[in-house]
């Protein structure tokens, strides 16, 4: 008994290092987000909070319009996010439970395009998005990404794992396609949901180079761009730039809490099958 | 009963539309330019010389490497790591909730957060130093020292990155019998030996899956270069995804660096074969 | 049956697909068309970052008396944002761009060469009549084969940053420090009484200090026909030095921008060499220093020699597609071109002009507080017009990229002149340019 105590303690100690080691950076943005600029570099460093936060928020909302570029954030990434799962999950549902003509070249495709690195692709996009004249719209930001691989890939993953004799018993029931995509399919695959839910989010959430591209007037800022746009040859507000970076990891660790418990299931499901 | 053949094109055509056009044809029009070249503001067909170029590119040789330096190291020793975390998180019974939410956050951050707050701790005498100090351990010039600035790279990466795996790793364990461990206790198998006889072969699967996103992730790498190293000292950190970046956007070579960019993309594509066949999987 | 409605699928997705684009382009185009005639309202973009946004709006509020039709729309994007944006737009022949953009003196003949139709030239609508106003090095920088395409804005006349209390503690006057040879001696003795280091130096990815070295002594990374000057005697000078300032462990290594801003606060370096613009970062992030700061010259490399240099400065471009170029000239050239407008860019943007005219007016004779009491601005002023003008060319940053390597090697143990070798010989083989020997 002894000996699995002394044991379960370590484990404990352990995870509490790798936890604080984790998160300490995120503590310290917090707490830069509330002192003045130059304390960032104080020796020793200033780990408690000081009493900035409003002033550096008033400071930030001032510079970059705090309230705007949240909206657009929020509206481009839960639109996104909404869209896209649909989409992903509708691809990953004919890839995991159909056999069709070139469904594996199809899914292949999906699969090496996620190796193309992002920044070859930016002209190309950039250079479309002007000939429709679709630059500086939510569309831009929304669009490109919709058919994300990566979404698909997890979504398939999941589905194969769903039996198909729930399907056939549906058939047999008489439910049309739509219905048992919808009825029978979506309500067993919950947590996978969840789990691409919170990829969909963090990717369009953090995304920069694109939306700096795509993106030409300030009332169209997400929120990345807004903060890169407080750095200056030599004019930089430390305590500001940390208030919106602070400001920043608010929503996506609701989001993430939110969904968190379903996202391990989730997760589980993708590994199903190589 | 039989479905209608159409049916599932049907699920795939918003995703195919979609991808037909911001995927498939900026690829192919990157594709395109990587067999072209500027000259004087307009590009003009190159034939294969972009790609020639390639083979008497020092410095894409030395980008090359220190990619593969890095992937080398930096991925098993973080999957690695990061078996062990879920294996301790699966193993507790409290808190298990805040701690995989801590793990997890560094995966979240933003980019112009991490690259504030490294560049000031791993100063010479920031935080870091001053830590390791107190252990009697003396300064490490990281960023500095070719083989220091590759360590720090592949630190950072580790720091954003493991929580994520162990996430992944955290779910699939969940899905290994609890009747595998019993028995194998009553045989008497240390935990070390069941987790190298039980954990890590039941969760080979999703190793592999953790092993090419991570693959795919290295060769592309970035964000820790730019905001950390700019890819020095003298290069030693120059990664191929951190070269494409300059050479496009800093050296003004689209032709070049989309050449780099399906460079990137054969390699991904080798090592990802390469990697089923040796799991063994299909 | 089952083929007919295959093939009925894929056209739909041809259609929906076509049809979202034709759609759009239809758009487009009556969206784009109203150009604007002479007296109707002008919206002009521009491109800027920080401070220079609000120099930009100030100036309009002034031109707008004058020309009421005029709006300025200033987008604040990061400093190396704008060139990630202006690069895909000019690679993207042109869309999407604004009527003015700001770009630093060291990329303009980058951009220049690199999309030589990229631009608007400026000589070509009047601006050679308005250049006698800026210092030679500027105009050289802001030009290409005689032909302007930049109207100059800010410098940065270099100076040595220091800490008045560090150096009363170590008993070193300033003023006596003329060379660069009696700046190591001083920062011996600074080292050995307040246990501060001489400069901080982010050795392994900028070499500012170089630069501004090179710049000092007439020569840069290319010499004016554009050769690789790498082993020209006076670089392999300045790279040498910077490493007798190492060897004496007088150089703090920094890492990146937030670790040369750290060094100047906490006070472990006694000077900090920098443009002009660096006045805004003390006064910004040391405000407990107030009155502990002074400037003096780089020093010279030997008795006499220049002490005048230039770290960064920009300039203003108006990119070819620009649907209103004629207005964004005329608003860009009174901006560039307007005391008034460099006085309150000056005064509450802390952007040191090149205008030479503005020289003359009060604010630079004034004493400046935090410094002292010192009268740096009029320092400043007076460095301007003894600048070299340093050689960018379209490879500039290569040759950045190059340089930063070679300092790389010298502090970590090689020696400069072999490092410079090497470095020109790399260079030579990314950009086919010839060596001088």
């Amino acid at each position: 008994m002894k000996v699995s105590n002394v044991r379960s303690l370590l484990v404990y100690v352990t995870l509490l290092i790798g936890a604080v080691i984790s998160l300490f950076p995120f503590y310290w943005a917090a707490i830069a987000a509330t002192n003045e600029s130059g304390k960032v570099f104080a020796k020793p460093p200033v780990l408690l909070p000081g009493g900035m936060l409003f002033e550096n928020i008033a400071n930030l909302n001032e510079a970059i319009g705090i309230g705007r570029v949240m909206f657009n954030s929020l509206f481009v990434v839960v639109i996104y996010t909404a869209l896209s799962l649909i989409i992903c999950t509708m691809a990953g549902y004919a890839f995991a439970k159909f056999r069709f003509k070139g469904r594996d070249i199809l899914f292949g495709m999906f699969l090496l395009s996620m190796m193309v690195p992002y920044h070859a692709l930016v002209i190309p996009l950039f250079k479309m998005m002007a000939a429709w004249g679709w630059l500086n719209t939510y569309q831009a930001l929304i669009l490109p990404n919709l058919a994300y691989p990566f979404g698909i890939f997890l979504m398939r993953q999941n589905m194969l794992a769903v039996p198909d004799a729930m399907m056939e018993a549906g058939r047999i029931d008489g439910v049309n396609e739509w219905g048992l995509f919808t009825r029978i399919i979506l309500p067993s695959v919950k947590p996978a949901l969840a789990a691409t839910a919170i990829f969909l989010f963090m990717f369009q959430w953090n995304s920069f180079l694109w939306p700096l591209i795509a993106v030409q007037t300030k009332e169209m800022y997400t929120l990345p761009v807004a903060l890169s746009s407080l750095f200056g040859l030599s004019r930089i507000d430390y305590g500001q730039v940390m208030a919106g970076v602070t400001l920043a990891t608010g929503p996506i660790i609701i989001f993430f809490l939110l969904l968190q418990r379903h996202f391990i299931s989730g997760m589980l499901g993708s590994a199903v099958k190589g | 009963m039989r479905t209608k053949a159409y049916v599932p094109y049907l699920f795939l055509t918003p995703a195919l539309g979609l991808f037909a056009v911001f995927m498939a044809y900026p690829i192919i029009y990157s594709f395109l330019l990587s067999f072209q070249t500027s000259e004087a503001g307009e590009m003009v067909p190159a034939g294969l010389s972009n790609y020639q170029r390639l083979f008497s590119d020092e410095i894409f040789l030395t980008a090359l490497t220190n990619t593969f330096v890095i992937m080398v190291i930096q991925v098993p020793l973080m999957l690695f790591f990061a078996i062990v975390l879920a294996s301790s998180l699966n193993a507790v019974k409290r808190l298990k909730g805040v701690f995989r939410v801590s793990f997890f956050m560094p995966a979240v951050t933003s980019l112009v957060a991490y690259s504030i707050i490294f560049s000031i701790m791993l100063m010479g005498d920031g935080i870091i130093n001053q830590l390791l100090a107190a252990f009697g351990i003396g300064a490490i010039p990281w960023l500095s020292h070719p083989w220091w600035a590759k360590a720090a790279l592949i630190l950072a990466m580790t720091w954003r990155w493991i929580g994520y795996n162990m996430v992944i790793y955290l779910a699939a364990m969940q899905n290994i019998q609890e009747s595998l461990y019993e028995a194998a206790s009553i045989d008497g198998a240390s935990r070390i030996k069941q987790f190298f006889s039980i954990t890590i072969p039941q969760l080979k699967p999703v190793i592999l899956f953790t092993a090419i996103l991570s693959t795919i992730g290295t060769l592309q790498l970035f964000d820790e270069p730019y905001t950390l190293t700019k890819g020095g000292p003298s290069d030693a950190t120059l990664t191929i995804g951190m070269y494409l970046y300059q050479t496009g956007f800093r050296y003004f070579d689209f032709g070049y660096a989309s050449t780099l960019a399906y460079v990137i993309v054969v390699i991904i594509a080798v090592l990802s074969f390469i990697q089923f066949k040796v799991t063994g999987d299909e | 049956m089952l083929k007919v409605s295959k093939l009925l699928t894929l056209l739909l997705i041809v259609s929906v697909v076509l049809a979202a684009c034709g759609g759009n382009n239809e758009n487009e185009g009556t969206n784009t068309g109203a150009g604007g005639a002479a007296d109707e309202k002008v919206e002009l973009t521009a491109w800027a970052w920080n401070v220079n946004v609000g120099a930009l709006n100030s100036a309009m509020e002034l031109y707008k008396k004058d020309h009421p039709n005029v709006e300025l729309k200033v987008e604040d994007i990061g400093r190396l944002d704008v060139y990630d944006k202006l690069s895909t737009g000019l690679a993207a022949g042109g869309a999407g761009l604004p009527d003015i953009v700001l770009v630093e003196d060291d990329r303009i003949q980058g951009y220049l060469e690199a999309f030589p139709k990229g631009f608007v030239n400026l000589s070509e609508k009047g601006f050679d009549n308005k250049a006698d106003s800026f210092p030679a090095f500027k105009k050289e920088l802001a030009s290409k084969d005689g032909q302007f395409y930049a109207f100059p804005f800010d410098a940065g006349p270099t100076g040595m940053f220091y800490r008045t209390d560090i150096f009363e503690q170590a008993g070193v006057n300033p003023e006596t420090i003329t060379t660069w040879d009696e700046f190591i001696a001083a920062g011996k003795t600074i080292k050995e009484k307040t246990g501060a280091q001489a400069v901080p130096i982010d050795k392994f990815k900028d070499d500012a200090l170089f630069r501004m070295m090179l710049n000092q002594q007439g020569v840069y990374y290319f010499d004016k026909e554009g050769k690789i000057d790498f082993n020209n005697p006076q670089v392999v000078k300045a790279m040498e030095t910077i490493k007798a300032m190492g060897d004496a462990d007088l150089v703090k290594d920094v890492n990146g921008w937030d670790g040369t801003v750290s060094a100047t606060i906490d006070g472990t370096v006694a000077t900090v060499p920098f443009g002009a613009w660096y006045y805004g970062t003390i006064i910004d992030q040391a405000k407990d220093a107030s009155g502990k700061w002074g400037v003096f010259q780089l020093p010279a490399f030997e008795k006499g020699g220049n002490r005048a240099s230039n770290l960064g400065g920009s300039s203003w471009m108006i990119p070819s597609e620009s649907k209103n170029a004629d207005a964004a000239y005329a608003f860009a050239e009174y901006f560039a071109t307007t005391d008034e407008v460099q006085l309150i860019a000056m005064e509450q943007h802390g952007l040191f002009p090149s205008l030479q005219t503005v020289y003359e007016s009060e604010l630079f004779q004034n004493d400046v507080e935090f410094f002292s009491g010192q009268k740096i601005w009029k320092l400043f002023s007076e460095e301007m017009k003894d600048i070299p003008t340093p050689y960018y060319t379209k490879d500039y940053a290569l040759a950045l990229d190059e340089a930063v390597k070679a300092q790389a090697d010298t502090f970590n143990g090689k020696n400069p002149a072999d490092a410079l070798k090497e470095a020109a010989q790399r260079l030579a083989d990314r950009t086919k340019r010839e060596i001088n020997q």
